[in-house]
Parts: C-alpha cells; structure tokens; sequence
C-alpha cells in the first residue's frame, strides 16, 4: 500500500482554509498536526504502520450533502484532492496524495428512513452496523454486517469498499444490497442513482434505462475515487427473533439470552471433499442465516491469543487443531415459524450424516451458546483479530464457486505455512480462512488472513513478498487478486482482464475533470518495487503475465 | 452499383454473403415493436462469432451505420429493436450456442441466440430449471430477457436486478472486448474452468460493473455475445396454489406477510382478465372466463427440495395457511378453468405461438414500470380512470403484478387488448395512460418509445451522466442511435 513521507507535504493555503471554515464552521476543520496524524494511521492492510499513509492537509466534517458538495467544489477551485473518511478502518481510508483533504462524515450518521414492509433503510455515512442492526430488530429485520465487524459503516461498504459477511448466505453482498445511492461526484455535482433521482423513493437503483450502480463499483468500491456518498438505501432482512436480545456483560464475557428460534451447529467433516460436497447440498436445501468456515485456531486466537501460542508450540494440541478439526463449518440456522426451524434443523443433520460430518449444537450448550450468538449475530467478535499480533492483513482472491474458494484456503495455507517457518509472520497454524457463502451459495468467498507483530522487523520484511506471492498464487489460479486496489498491483493485472483499467481511467477523466478525487485506490498505476522479491517469484510472475495479457483478440488461448 | 447493393456487399466482407439480407419480409418486423412505430431497416446482417460482431462495430465506426442489435424472433414487443430511422439489424440467432452446462455449480453459459424453448430441456436433464419471466414468447432470447431486467416469477431467487444473469461478453461501441464479473480473467473461460471456476461472480471486475450500465441499455453500450446464466434447482415435489379474493389489499397483505420469510416459490398476482388470458387459449372464452373469475388472484407455487422433500412442502404450507388466515384469504387448489396442475404447466413454459396476449383481441400494449407493492392500489386507480376517459371497459385492463428483488418492489404491468383495426385507439389510449401513470410516480426502469421522453425529464442528472459514459462507450453513436436519452446531438 501507499507510505506517506512528510517531505513533499505542504500547508494547505490560507485561502482554501478559510473557504472551507465558511463551509463548516471554525469547529469543524482543522489543520493541526496532531489531529491530521490521527487520520494518517490506520490499522489494516497496513503493511508497514512505521511509515504511515499520508497525512491530509486539512480535515473538515460536514453535517449535510450540501456541505460535503461545497468542500469538493472548494477543492476542484483550489487545486486539492478530497477523500472520504466515513467509520475508517484500513489504509484504504486515508490519502494518498499531498494535497488532499480528508472529508469526514461523522456528523453524518443518521438512520433517515425505515421502510418496513418495503424492507429497506436510508442511510447516512456514519450509521453503523450495530445501530442499524437495533433499530431493524425493533421491526423484525435485520442488515446485512461485514466481516470487519458492527462498527463499520454499511453506506461504506456497500458504495465504497467491499462487503463480505458471515451472513451472506441469507443477507448477500454488500453491493448487492444497495437500493440507491446519493452521490457527489467529483466536480460537486449531485447525483441519486436509481429511482430516488426521479424523486420517486428509494426503491429501485437501477435506471432509467442503463444502471449507472455500475459506474459506482464492481466486486470492489471506488474508495472515494470517484466521489463521495452522502445516502444511501440498503436493504433489511427478515429477522423472525425478538426486537432485542438481552444480554448480561460485555464482548467476551456477555451472555445471551438465545432466541428459541435460532440453531448453531459447529460441524466438523472427516475430508476437504465431504465438507465441499455437504456445503453445495446446504446452498440448494436453501437452508442456513449465517455461515462460515472458519478454523478453529482462529475462534482460539481471537478468544484466547496467548493459548493458541502455547497450542502452536505443542505437538498433540497442534495435531488436533490443524487436522482433527481441519474440515469445520459454523452454520446459524434461524426459522420464522417452529416448523420452519425444525425443517432446517432435520435437513442440516441429514447433510450431515450424508456426509459422515458431526455437529455441536451450540445453543442447547448454555455456556457457548449465549457466548457465540451475539459474536456471530452482531460479528462482535471479528475486531479482536488484532489481539494475536497487534496487526493482520489478507489475501483475497476472486470469488466464485465454493470449490475454488476451497483451493483457495488450501493455497493461502501453504504460503503462509512457508512464511510461518521462515519466521516471517506468527504462527496460526497456517490455516486461516475467512470463508463465506453468497446467497444460498451462488457463490463464495475466502480471504487467508494472517498475523503480524509490527514491531517485528522481520515480520514487516515479509509483508511486501508475501503479497507478490499471493497475487501470483490468485493470478496462476485464474483469479483476480481482490487487493487489486492497490496500484502496483492494478497496473500487473489489469492487462490481464481485458485492460479494465483503462475505462476506470476513462471513467475517472469523463467525471472528474479537474482530478480532484483521490485516485489512489481506484485507477491510479505506480511499479512494484521487486527489490525484496526472489527471482524466482519474480520469473513467475513475468511468466504469467506474458501467458495471460489480453491481445487485441482478447484473452490469449 | 447502387447505394444498397453497396451496403450489402460490405456487411458481407464481413459475415459472408449468405447472413446478408434485404428481404422486406424478415425487415418489416423491425418496422415496429410495441408502441414504437418507423423504423427503417435497411439490411439483416447475422454474425456467427464474436469476432465478427467486433469487425461489424468496427464497419459501423468507418461508415457511420446505426447497428441494432436484436436476439429473439417475431413478434417484437417493446420496440428496443425498432431503429430510429434508418438502420441495420444485427440479428444474434445464429450465436446460439449452450457452450456449458455445470450442474453441480449450478449455471450455464449461453450465447445471446440461445431461447427458452431451447435451454429449458437442455437444463431439465440435469435436473435444474431456467428461471423466467411470466410466458415468454417463444423465441425470445434468454440473454436478452435478462439484458431488459424481465422479472423473472421466482421473487425469493431475484436477489438483485441483474438476476439471473451473471457474468457476460460485452463488445463496446468502440469494438472494444470485455468481459464482466469472474469471466473477466486472467484466463480464458477454458482455463477458468480447468481452474474449477464457473463465472459465477457477477461483480467486476474491479471496480466498476460494465454490466450494469449495459444491462437496460437497449443495445446503446455494447453488444453482449454470451452470458453466463444461473439455474436452480428443480423440486422434487411442487404445487401451486390459488388465492383468489375480491380485495386486492387482502392479497397485498398476504404477499407482504409471505415474501418477508421467503416463503413460495413463484409468486405473482393477477387479475381476473390477465389471468383467463393465460389458461385459455381460446380467445372467445376470455370474457365469460373472467367473469368466473375472482377479481384478483395471487398464485403461488411451493416447493420441496432433494432434502426431506415433504416436511419443507408441509412447514411452507403451514406458514402461508397461517399469513392467509391472519390476511383473511384462503388459498385453494384450483380456479374456473384451470387446474393447479395446469397452471404449473403454464408458468414452466414459454407462451405458445401465437403469443398469449393476442387472444383476447389481436393485438395488445403493455404498459410496466417499477413501484412498491403498497402503491399499487394507487396506480390501479390511475389506469382505471383513463381508461375510462377512453370508453375502454376497466374488467378487460390485465393487470400483473411481480414481486421482485425478494419482494421489496414489484413489477407492474397493465395491458389494453384491441383489434389490429383498433390500434391507433389503443396507441391514444397508452399514450393517455402512460402519462398519468409516471404523473402519478410511475417508475419507467425500462423505457420504451414515449417512456424514456417520460421518465429522463424527471432525472436531468442521470441524463448528464449517462450521456457522458455514452460518449465513452459508444463515441460514434453506431449502437441503437437515438434511443433512451441518446440524441445525437445531445451527446455529442
């Protein structure tokens, strides 16, 4: 990712300064360096936090669209960058240009609108999950939460990141998800996507005619980009349990009280085949709320990091954890009616006695039961990822079917295992997926995470080789590397899938003639620095490239 | 050599003599479609390949030809294939390869020449199904369907508008190659497929989605040779039940309260007319039939799976007797003239020929657009009252109503029924219709001929936007000129 150096950096001009406190009020800009630092250091993705990314010459907080259009017009007149900053969470938050000016949207974090029988919401950027999530159960919904957990904002992830979630099997993708959107563009101009343009409702984000969704984002956002959002409609999912669950303590130590209409079945299958096979029959029963496959060290070291340390040094323990427990799937089952709970229950044990699989039922065992609910239903959990090493990053692949996700995992676990030998990241017995199901299983998803001590300068020297490594691993797989945010990295693949990076180019000149969207993390193209990389690794990537560069005809046979 | 003989021959260098046509019987289908009338076709031209579709762009570009692109046969219903003014029509059948079928991932890859009548055996032996619109007519192409966002019936598989399509071939107006979601690469869909793929991931890639703006573009983007498809698996056991209720609101509750758990399988409602359209085919029968009728019914299909097949049919039931009773309606077996058995015959089949809607009168308009299901009752009104206004009877409306995306908006479909000799009355009466419709808050997501005058006024804003990425994609205006907000001289 980017690393920030203060050398080229420069006070923002009196002038823009004073036009952006005319916009927001003294209160609510600043240009002190302590402040701009804060936002300068983001935990994720951050491969080397002693460098930093790059500190904004200003950051300013609007409370309204109007606002937030002014801030970007007074950037496109004063030569400055903007990039918005909603509830954070990686380096893909934060500038990667000199001048740019960071728009925070905290101010901006109200739930405007619940259309219950409609089953959506509107939304402003700083809702997060967890706000969101109380108030749909108070109606009997819920929202879809990503993986990085109930803090985050859903606007951010739907418009602008990704949006992966243990839930995705009944509650989908984050994109997906998205019903309208309202949307600054580069220039200041407004723009609502879908029929909320038309002042028709927030019901429908596709058209008149061609869907301009698709210019917003694909399988990934435009991380700001390509404009700001300022709203957007989400939808809600059924949630048949009580409007609230109550619960005693707090993260670790809190306890549940489980809605009777909720199962959680920690299954375990004797092979990679029969864990494969059970997952596609669970996909097409249509079964399941929430579903992941997660090994069991990580529940270790996200619970317990100093004992999985201690497991990792032991023989017995390790064997018992990375091959009896190897082939895992955590599935909740919820059901509307007592009935519809039951069926599910029946048909996930005949899936597993098809199988030769077994199961916990977690919730009829009170001491995990009220535990886990709430760290999967709320994905509380997620954020303690850090605990282990203080740091962790991800591969992620292209997702598609169930299968490849499979061999993905197996993959990432056998570079990782390489790395964990070589010392270079820290032992989680290797295998590590981030594993979810897209509604009932159309499709899936698997990132390989693993963690780091940032203090540890060996660890720090492995981060930029391993990335190659993996992108090589995803690209000789026939997979976009989904760190494809990044520019090296962009500029190494995008000749690779029909030059897609040409028409983000296009897209980016058509909308934002004055550059004024930082485009770090949406089309810009710098070099990889292959100093730290083997030879070898570097042949093969040079290799791959040359077999799979699009030609004139297309992609080359 | 005349200016014609001129066009023909170098379509021809292109795709060979014989896909090169002027004969006025196959272009004067293309003269109109739905209410859209004036097209001037000049030529037919049916490429076999990709290759050929992007030479045929790259033609259009040098000569500065209007290329429509159509897939499906006669009758041309909406008017997307009807140039607007002179143009050439790029006809898709001859691409109409099923290049894979994956049972265990659950999808096929089409190209765009591929129909339903065609795919849905292919898919039957696998055991799966295609998952479609209400009667499509028989030669519709699967691809286009999806490229026009039809509804398909099954609201608990439509998670998003570009269901079920998913990863798909596009060639830009500037002939440039592309392709969508995990079909993009690295690799050909051979090597992609070696790899255990199956272009099932309809996002991407990277950050945009060229589908999408493609996708209800009317052919003004891009062509689109092939997509992938993605099918579902066909039940075991499977019924279909009738509600039939003299209150709409009844059966609007009933859906709310079923669709929220994801219960049913298709679900659709209809009203007395529109629904003995479908189960008779004899066109004589239709009034008397709709007079049996309740004024509103709502079918619904259940379902049991390969796992415990009866104890899912049986907890469905339930449930929905339940909604039903709390909703006050009562779910039943058959309805006058058609059976649950022959309604499920109807709803897994294209329409036969000749296509349904023409049998009340012989020949028909339809009028759709997106809303929420709570306003529909609204919109009813709408179109009641001009109808009215026009002296045409309020119980001869067909009025269908599909649920999608899981239920949070709904398609809404009227159509007027008239004689071919009627035709200019019933134009008047769907001009008159149309604009109280999208007075009222009718979204036109589709819009064909008058719709898109109508709905592009009320969103200068996407107007500006899509007119730039037209530009982008499309700098010669050689695809579909002139259509949705795509002037020339606006673009340009």
């Amino acid at each position: 990712m980017t690393t920030a150096t203060l050398d080229t950096w420069k006070e923002i001009s009196e002038a823009a300064y004073q036009d952006l406190e005319n916009v927001v009020g003294t209160e609510n800009v600043s240009r002190e360096p302590a402040v701009l630092d804060g936002y300068a250091w983001q935990p994720t993705i951050n491969d080397d936090p002693a460098k930093w990314v790059k500190r904004p010459v200003a950051v300013v907080l609007p409370s309204s669209t109007e606002e937030v259009q002014e801030v970007v017009r007074i950037c496109n007149r004063h030569g400055l960058k903007f990039k918005a900053f909603s509830t954070g969470w990686g380096v893909y938050s934060g500038p990667t240009y000199d001048n740019v000016v960071q728009i925070d949207l905290r101010r901006m974090n109200r739930i405007l609108d619940i259309d219950e029988r409609n089953m959506y919401a509107l939304v402003e950027p700083y809702v997060c999950g967890a706000q969101l999530q109380a108030e749909a159960m108070k109606r009997g919904l819920n929202c879809h939460i990503i993986g990085a957990g109930p803090a985050c904002s859903p606007l951010a992830s739907a418009t602008s990141g990704w949006g992966v979630g243990w839930d995705g099997i009944y509650m989908s993708y984050g994109h997906r998800n998205l019903l309208g959107a309202e949307w600054v563009l580069p220039d200041g101009e407004l723009l609502r996507v879908g029929s909320s343009d038309s002042g028709l409702g927030w019901f429908s984000p596709d058209g008149p005619g061609p869907s301009l969704r698709g210019l917003m984002r694909g399988s990934t956002g435009a991380l700001s980009g390509l404009g700001i959002f300022t709203k957007c409609a989400l939808k809600l999912y059924p949630w048949p349990g009580p409007s609230r669950v109550r619960i005693r303590g707090l993260l670790l130590d809190a306890k549940a009280e489980i809605p009777e209409n909720v199962r959680f079945h920690l299954c375990f299958f004797p092979d990679r085949n029969r864990l494969a096979d059970a997952v596609y029959r669970i996909g097409e029963a249509e079964i399941g709320y929430l579903a992941t496959r997660t090994a069991v060290a990580a529940f270790i070291y996200t619970f317990a990091p100093h004992l999985l340390r201690r497991i990792a040094g032991t023989s017995n323990l390790r064997d018992v954890l990375s091959k009896g427990t190897k082939w895992g799937f955590v599935i909740m089952l919820v059901g509307a009616s007592e009935e519809e709970i039951d069926y599910q229950d029946a048909v996930l044990r005949r899936i597993l006695a098809d199988h030769e699989g077994l199961s916990i039922e977690a919730m009829g065992v009170p001491a995990i039961g009220s535990m886990v609910f709430m760290n999967f239903f709320r994905v509380t959990a997620i954020p303690m990822v850090f605990r282990m090493g203080g740091l962790f990053s991800t591969a992620l692949d292209r997702n598609d079917t169930w299968d490849t996700q499979l061999d993905w995992a197996e993959i990432g676990e056998s570079i990782k295992r390489k790395w964990i030998e070589r010392g270079g990241i820290l032992d989680d017995l290797a295998d590590n997926p981030f594993m979810a199901l897209y509604e009932s299983n159309m499709w899936a998803h698997c990132e390989e995470i693993f963690q780091y001590d940032a203090r540890d300068p060996k660890h720090l020297a492995s981060l930029e080789p391993m990335f190659i490594e993996f992108s090589i691993a995803a690209i000789e797989k026939c997979m976009e590397p989904l760190s494809a945010t990044d520019a090296r990295l962009r500029k190494l693949v995008s000749p690779l899938m029909g030059h897609y990076n040409e028409w983000q180019k296009k897209l980016s000149g058509a909308l934002d003639a004055n550059r004024a969207a930082d485009t770090g993390m949406y089309c810009d193209e710098i070099d990889f620095d292959f100093s730290k990389v083997e030879p070898e690794l570097k042949a093969k990537l040079d290799r791959l490239t040359e077999k799979f560069r699009w030609t004139e005809e297309g992609p080359p046979s | 050599m005349t200016e014609k003989s001129a066009l023909l021959e170098k379509l021809a260098s292109v795709v060979g003599r014989e896909n090169v046509t002027d004969d006025e019987g196959l272009l004067s289908t293309y003269r109109r479609g739905g209410a859209v009338e004036g097209g001037e076709p000049l030529a037919m031209i049916r490429p076999g390949s990709t290759k050929e579709v992007r030479e045929l762009i790259k033609l259009a570009r040098a000569e500065k030809y209007n290329l429509v692109f159509s897939s499906s046969a006669p009758p041309r219903l909406r008017g997307d294939s009807v140039p607007r003014g002179e143009g050439i029509i790029v006809d898709m059948s001859r691409m109409d390869k099923i290049v894979r079928l994956d049972r265990r991932n659950k999808v096929a890859l089409i190209e765009a020449g591929v129909t339903y009548e065609r795919l849905i055996p292919e898919v039957d032996k696998l055991g799966l199904k295609v998952l479609m619109p209400l009667l499509p007519k028989r030669g519709k192409s699967v691809l286009a369907s999806c490229l026009e966002r039809e509804p398909i019936i099954i609201p608990k598989y439509h998670w998003d508008m570009t269901d079920p399509m998913l990863c798909t071939e596009l060639v830009f107006g500037t002939g440039d190659l592309f392709r969508t979601g995990s079909a993009a690469g690295p690799g050909t869909l051979e090597q992609q497929w070696a790899a255990g793929a199956a272009q099932k991931n309809p996002m991407g890639p990277a950050q945009t989605d060229f589908v999408r703006v493609v996708q209800g573009s009317q052919g003004t983007m891009a062509a689109v040779t092939w997509c992938s498809l993605k099918l579902e698996v066909k039940p075991r056991i499977h019924k279909i039940w009738f509600v039939p209720d003299h209150k709409l609101e009844r059966l609007i509750d009933f859906t709310y309260r079923s669709l929220r758990p994801r219960l049913g399988d298709e679900w659709l409602i209809l009203n007395a007319y529109a629904l003995a359209t479908m189960i008779t085919e004899n066109g004589q029968e239709i009034p008397e039939l709709a007079k049996e009728q309740a004024p509103w019914t709502v079918i619904y299909g259940v379902s049991g799976y390969e796992y415990l097949p009866e104890e899912r049919v049986a907890y469905q039931e339930r449930d929905l007797s339940r909604h039903a009773q709390q909703a006050g309606v009562i779910p039943v077996s058959e309805v006058p003239g058609c059976s649950w058995k022959k309604m499920e015959r109807i709803l897994a089949a294209p329409s036969p020929e000749p296509y349904y809607k023409t049998r009340p009168k012989g020949d028909f308009l339809d009028i759709f657009f997106l809303t929420t299901l709570d306003r529909v009752p609204g919109f009813i009104s709408v179109m009641e009252d001009v109808a009215s206004e026009f002296g045409y009877p309020r119980d001869r409306i067909g009025v269908y109503i599909q649920p999608i995306q899981q239920g949070r908006n709904v398609h809404l479909e009227f159509t007027v029924y008239f004689s071919p000799e009627d035709r200019g009355k019933g134009r008047e009466l769907y001009e008159a219709a149309s604009r109280a419709l999208s007075e009222a808050g009718a979204f036109f997501s589709r819009p064909y001929g008058i719709w898109s005058e109508l709905a592009y006024a009320r969103c200068p804003d996407t107007v500006r936007v899509l007119r730039k990425v037209k530009e982008m994609l499309d700098p010669d205006q050689v695809l579909n000129r002139g259509k949705l907000c795509f002037t020339p001289e606006e673009v340009s």
